[in-house]
């Protein structure tokens, strides 16, 4: 998303309008929006006002009263006016009324005018959600939404947090937040990120209030952290609570564990004797757990495959083992559920872990709490732990890459919860190594044998390319190389060895016109495989920390064969770069008049950096893309 | 289920049906299919559909009295590897209105896999089907095979039935996987006449013949009406030929046109880059009702473009909502009364019209909500925007009229019929006889400038009077960008200079519709990740509200990663960041047609001062090279001017669509522009 000009600012100082201030405190007046909230915004937050209702541990209230004055067209996405719900959330009231610039009423919606949906994504095989939503078009800008909308959960084991920083590109005049909690029910109350916010917090018999003025719009920025790693948060949990009908206990990890353990799992992990024996063969010869463990593994990935299906207690129940073993699908929960009865069976213990995948996001450990949204494997062992990935058919085994890696996880054990952190790769463990025989020809062209190796992480972001088709392999060298002009990939290798977790690529390529003629020389880029292609923006005022979730080592070096009757007189010195982000060299040695050895090396190290820091870290990587691209002159004899 | 039930055992079966060799007979997958390992003409295939067969036939219902259309499809997959485990799901639509909708019947499926010598059947249940809502009008059934093995065979095979018997669905054969063998049956009775075509770039297998069917009449006792709801508009009442045979109950024979299309070893279809309306180039067959005809009583659906002119005029959705004057009357007659000048007038009426009216974004020929609301509320569909547009430009005394058009995301058809239509624009016919087209569906368009939406479709200018014509509205020359770049070097290969751009009719039209309301900060932004420029300045964007005129963008930039500083020379390519660095084109080969939208020429002015000290070693040599048929040209000079030099470099696409056969042309010609623009600049300390 862009932010835009705002053409209405001219309006604004040209109308003198008359105040057509509605009912409510906030001027529904486009105009009178102050400037600082105005700049870098798509849209601005005018007023939020979400109340929390705690009425019993099976009933809470969210009021949500929310106003939006939409800048411009990149703005429509904040103009937000759906409420989604299923057998326990009811919509009780739902509405939105919008005005135009000078807070003139140009459409109203009622309940009955919402559309009503099933909440299914493309996906997704099943989800029993349900959404109200209306399609709103824009006649003019600015334009302000009001929004208000009543929801009843029967659920009460999430309660909306507070977020008034949430998006990018928007801005907030004005957010309060209230948890009204006359019966005094258990409560946790989570702050996070309040340093450098001004937040007025209010706590009155029963009643808990947040707010906060005046926040200006923030563009996006890459390398940042989540949202909620930086911008205040509250986070809200009932120490009872109800999950579709079923009473729970979050006093803490353990209880909360526990609770998990006895009312989504236990009982879940019948299996076939059929399956049991079949498993009992299969382990027979394997003398360690580990072994044992991996056969297990690879018999579930040979068995199964993932579908998503979000069924059951909100879609925290795992299906029975006994179904994945008779259908072969599941989604994550069954999955592991199943890989973990059939651990069972050989007597190898097992957990049920809880987790949130993709960017790397903590089980908060200090709010006990239902959170997450994936499950995976935990195998404790001596030394480190084995952790499994069970909707992947093609990982290796005690593999669970930059998905789940390095983060605070719930286990789940019959005697109750514990958090742990998953595995951290180190950049020492993510390698690539490309290792090259180029041939310069007179005719400026060239013809090269690869060879890539790629372990932990690094394996992670390659292994993939052998399930291509061989069409997509071409073009993904191709693109991955695209700044070789008509590369011509050859023929492509692979070789994927899941035991020790090494992937390697052998490619031949070639290319008409690799050097370029310039008179009697031939310039040539020596670094033909690893020109690095990152580029990162500049910002004036960076407001977020950077972020480099995941270091490596790269390593190259080639044997580069000059073309006959060409000469190489001075070859550039050795270029190294130190930094606290890593390290890079670039080398190139004369073997004899027709041999040159190109050697690279480029560590990065990962870890959170003060903001300060972006700019260093750019201009280092910006050096690095320069010196990666340079050439050098052969001269003709 | 209950229904459906009842009218199959009910019915009379029509017809052979078999005519499928015995080992595709549905649970006859074979152990040779269950061991095969690999797909003999693709060894990399993860999956592929053994075999396919769609059978689509008319069902006569007694209880009814009246017809259902049947399709079935029977699948039967190998699935390789667990790569190719995403085809074991399967989703189909099934249309609904407020009068009737579509129903499935029959839904089964079987996995197959192989344990030594063993043959292990594992069925597809209720738990693996999920039924979804998909939009207003559709429903959708999803499911997954269960119990997969690497090397699994999976089938399965459903009904659906609907009422909506005038509208056949098209017939794709071409998938993501490939298909080894291929057999479509479509079975329609005499009272239904379709023409057909077809689509794609394969050679379509497809034989006709007949057969004769048999249904028995019975005729209507009392006034009970119909059990079955009955469908949308186009579901009829009672055959035409009832009152024939009123009161006798009687067997009636009628003949069947059969079509049959047997195809093996159908290639996946892969999508690529600048494919503009890629339905068009899938495999498949179109049916369009042309005519029913019951006994004597024979009504025309498409026959001719006057029929369907009369037909869309009579409609109350178009032909009515043109002729609706009043909801804008008094505003129009104040925008243009007294103006006599009918370009001038048309003008105020297009401005009016794109600035009053919002586009939902729903294509449509038809009004939904009609104008008069539209207009109320400044929101509408395409029709509704430009069919008001319309009727103010005939009610201002304007020669305009609406034009039909098929948009870039459906199948072109090839002849006759309004099914083939999916939105609406307007031409207006001047006085010295040129003709404007405009959409006022969008705000940065100009006349004779539309959106990619409806240039990369096909056109159709309607009259009342039932002429038509056929348009091409792909604009006739290409757009241009000027470019044009002073700038010096310094000693350490430093480069400060000056940028200013033109952008120029479609060009322009584009900025406008992506960074038009972006701000100086956005701007410059996005032009320094472009171009990767660490310094920028003074930058200026002229005319993005100035529609009709071009976009100019001027900055001020340095650079230091663009020279080259080896020894005592220095190396650069001339056009700086602004040469072009990859190819768009990467697949070696194209089965369709490369679609650009508009053709479009980069015009580049380079002037370079360079720096003291300093002499020219080499200059890149002049030359050019061209795109066969005139379809596109590259030229490239340079020269020396007063010490500095100056490069001069056009490069012209001046056909939007280029076929396939130029793939390779063009591909080459892209290379062949990098390679160009590479070329370097040598210059020597003195």
């Amino acid at each position: 998303m862009q932010k835009i000009i705002l053409p209405i600012l001219v309006v604004i100082t040209m109308f003198n309008f008359v105040k057509v201030s509605a009912q409510e405190e906030i001027d529904l007046n486009s105009a009178v929006i102050d400037s600082v909230l105005v700049k870098n915004a798509n849209a601005v937050v005018r007023s939020e006002e979400v109340t929390i209702e705690i009425n019993s541990v099976n009933s809470i209230t969210t009021k949500v009263k929310k106003v939006i004055t939409v800048l411009n067209k990149y703005g429509d996405r904040h103009a937000d006016s759906f409420e989604v719900f299923d057998k326990s959330r009811r919509v009780k009231k739902i509405s939105a009324i919008f005005y135009d610039h000078t807070g003139k009423e140009i459409k109203k919606y009622k309940k009955g005018d919402f559309v009503d949906r099933s909440m299914i994504n493309s996906g997704e095989l099943f989800d029993d959600t349900r959404i109200l939503y209306i399609n709103y078009t824009a006649v003019g800008y600015p334009y302000t939404m009001v929004f208000e909308s009543e929801i009843e959960n029967s659920t009460t084991a999430f309660i909306r947090p507070w977020r008034p920083v949430s998006s990018n590109y928007l801005s907030t005049q004005r957010s309060v937040y209230a948890i009204s909690n006359p019966k005094k029910l258990p409560l946790k109350i989570k702050e996070s990120n309040f340093d450098n916010y001004l937040i007025n917090n209010q706590k009155e018999e029963g009643i808990i209030t947040y707010s906060i003025v005046n926040i200006s719009a923030k563009e996006s920025e890459v390398l940042s952290p989540l949202g909620d790693d930086v911008f205040p948060l509250v986070n809200v949990a009932l120490t009872n609570f109800v999950l579709e009908g079923v009473h729970g206990s979050a006093l803490d990890w353990k209880s909360l564990g526990k609770w998990m353990y006895e009312e989504l799992l236990k009982d879940r992990d019948q299996l076939p004797q059929e399956t049991i024996d079949e498993v009992n063969k299969l382990v027979k010869g394997a003398k360690s757990k580990r072994e044992k463990a991996k056969l297990i593994y690879e018999y579930v990935q040979e068995k199964t495959r993932y579908i998503s299906v979000q069924l059951g207690i909100g879609g925290w129940m795992p299906f029975l083992a006994s179904d994945v073993d008779r259908l072969g699908y599941g989604d994550c929960k069954a999955l592991t559920n199943y890989t973990k009865a059939l651990l069972e069976s050989q007597e190898i213990p097992s957990y049920y872990t809880v987790v949130f995948a993709k960017k790397r996001k903590d089980i908060d450990p200090d709010f006990t709490s239902i959170q997450g949204n994936h499950v995976i494997l935990n195998i404790p062992e001596e030394g480190e732990d084995i952790w499994l990935e069970c909707t992947n058919q093609t990982v290796p085994f005690d593999f669970i890459g930059d998905f789940t890696d390095d983060r605070n996880v719930l286990i789940v054990k019959p005697e109750g919860g514990e958090i742990k952190r998953t595995k951290r790769y180190e950049p020492e463990e993510n390698i690539l190594r490309t290792k090259a025989t180029v041939e310069l020809n007179d005719n400026a062209s060239m013809t090269a044998t690869v060879e890539r190796i790629s372990e932990g992480l690094e394996y992670d972001w390659r292994y993939r390319n052998q399930f291509e088709t061989p069409k997509d392999q071409k073009a993904h060298y191709k693109e991955n190389w695209g700044y070789i002009n008509n590369i011509e990939i050859n023929s492509i290798k692979f070789n994927d060895n899941k035991d020790v977790v090494k992937f390697t690529e052998q490619i031949v390529v070639s290319c008409a016109n690799y050097t370029k003629k310039v008179g009697n020389r031939l310039l040539v880029t020596p670094n033909v495989f690893s020109c690095d292609q990152i580029n990162l923006p500049q910002y004036t005022n960076r407001n977020t920390p950077l972020l480099i979730s995941s270091g490596y080592v790269n390593t190259d070096e080639y044997d580069i064969n000059l073309p006959e009757g060409y000469v190489v007189n001075n070859l550039p010195k050795k270029k190294v770069l130190e930094t606290e982000f890593g390290k890079y060299t670039h080398e190139l040695e004369k073997i004899d008049d027709s041999k040159i050895k190109f050697r690279r090396y480029l560590k990065i190290i990962d870890g959170m950096y003060p903001k300060e820091k972006y700019e260093e870290y750019r201009k280092f990587r910006s050096e690095i893309k320069k010196i990666d691209k340079s050439r050098i002159v052969l001269k003709k004899l | 289920m209950n229904i459906i039930t009842k009218l199959i055992l009910g019915c009379i079966l029509v017809s052979s049906i078999n005519c499928l060799a015995q080992d595709y007979k549905y649970g006859k997958v074979s152990k040779e299919e269950l061991l095969e390992q690999s797909y003999a003409l693709d060894s990399t295939a993860n999956a592929v559909v053994l075999y396919e067969s769609k059978r689509v036939y008319y069902e006569y219902n007694p209880t009814v009295r009246w017809f259902l259309l049947i399709t079935e499809v029977h699948r039967r997959v190998k699935l390789y590897n667990e790569n190719g485990f995403e085809y074991a799901s399967d989703d189909f639509l099934l249309y609904k209105n407020t009068r009737a909708n579509e129903k499935v019947s029959d839904l089964k499926g079987i996995t197959y896999s192989i344990e030594g010598d063993k043959i292990i059947k594992t069925k597809l249940k209720k738990e693996g089907i999920f039924e979804n809502e998909f939009s207003d009008n559709y429903d959708q059934i999803k499911f997954t095979m269960p119990d997969l093995k690497d090397n699994s065979v999976i089938e399965y095979k459903y009904k659906i039935i609907s009422p909506f018997v005038y509208n056949m669905d098209r017939i794709v054969l071409q998938g993501q996987i490939p298909i080894k063998k291929l057999e479509v049956k479509v079975e329609a009775p005499e009272y239904f006449n379709f023409k057909k075509f077809t689509t794609g770039y394969l050679p379509i297998n497809l034989k006709e013949s007949s057969s004769d069917g048999q249904f028995v009449y019975i005729p209507e006792r009392s006034k009970t009406v119909n059990v079955l709801k009955r469908g949308g508009g186009n579901v009829r009442g009672e055959l035409g030929f009832s009152s024939k045979y009123r009161g006798k109950q009687r067997t009636i024979d009628y003949k069947i046109k059969v079509n049959t299309i047997l195809s093996t070893d159908v290639p996946a279809f892969k999508m690529e880059a600048y494919s503009g309306n890629v339905s068009n180039y899938i495999s498949s067959v179109v049916y369009e009702l042309q005519f029913t005809k019951f006994g004597n009583s024979v009504e025309n659906y498409a026959t001719s473009w006057e029929e369907i002119i009369k037909k869309i005029y009579s409609n109350p959705n178009f032909g009515g909502e043109l002729n609706k004057t009043s909801y804008y009357k008094d505003d129009i007659q104040q925008l243009v009364g007294g103006i006599g000048d009918p370009v001038k007038k048309a003008g105020l009426i297009y401005n009016f019209v794109k600035n009053k009216m919002n586009w939902n974004g729903k294509y449509s020929v038809v009004t939904r909500g009609g104008v008069r609301k539209a207009y109320k509320e400044g929101t509408g569909n395409a029709a509704e925007i430009n069919l008001m547009l319309t009727s103010m430009l005939k009610y201002a005394g304007i020669k305009a009229n609406p034009v039909l058009v098929t948009s870039n995301t459906k199948v072109v058809s090839l002849f006759p019929t309004l099914d083939g239509f999916d939105y609406v624009i307007s031409r207006v016919k001047l006085p010295n006889g040129g003709a404007i087209y405009l959409d006022a569906t969008d705000k940065y368009g100009e006349p004779n400038i539309l959106p990619t939406r409806v240039i990369q479709g096909v056109a159709r200018i309607i009259a009342e009077t039932g002429n038509s014509q056929r348009l091409n509205l792909r604009p006739g020359k290409p757009s241009l960008n000027r470019n044009s770049i002073q700038y010096e070097i310094d000693t350490d290969g430093v480069v400060k200079g000056k940028s200013n751009t033109y952008h120029l009719d479609y060009l322009a039209h584009n900025f406008r519709d992506k960074y038009g309301i972006y701000d100086q900060e956005s701007q410059i932004k996005r032009i320094k990740e472009k171009y990767e420029i660490n310094e920028l300045t003074n930058y200026e964007v002229k005319g993005t509200t100035d529609l009709g005129k071009p976009v100019n963008e001027r900055f001020e930039f340095v650079v230091d990663d663009q020279i080259e500083v080896i020894d005592n020379e220095m190396f650069f390519s001339p056009l700086l960041f602004l040469r072009h660095k990859e190819n768009i084109f990467k697949s070696d080969d194209r089965r369709y047609p490369v679609d650009f939208g508009y053709g479009f020429s980069d015009m580049y002015m380079v002037n370079i001062k360079i720096p003291e000290g300093y002499e020219i070693a080499e200059l890149p040599e002049s030359g050019g090279f061209k795109l066969p048929e005139d379809m596109g040209s590259f030229s490239f000079n340079s020269k020396l001017v007063n010490g500095m030099i100056q490069i001069s470099v056009t490069e012209t696409i001046n056909s939007a669509v280029i076929l396939p056969q130029y793939y390779p042309a063009v591909k080459e010609y892209y290379n062949k522009i990098i390679e160009k623009q590479s070329d370097q600049v040598v210059l020597k300390k003195i």
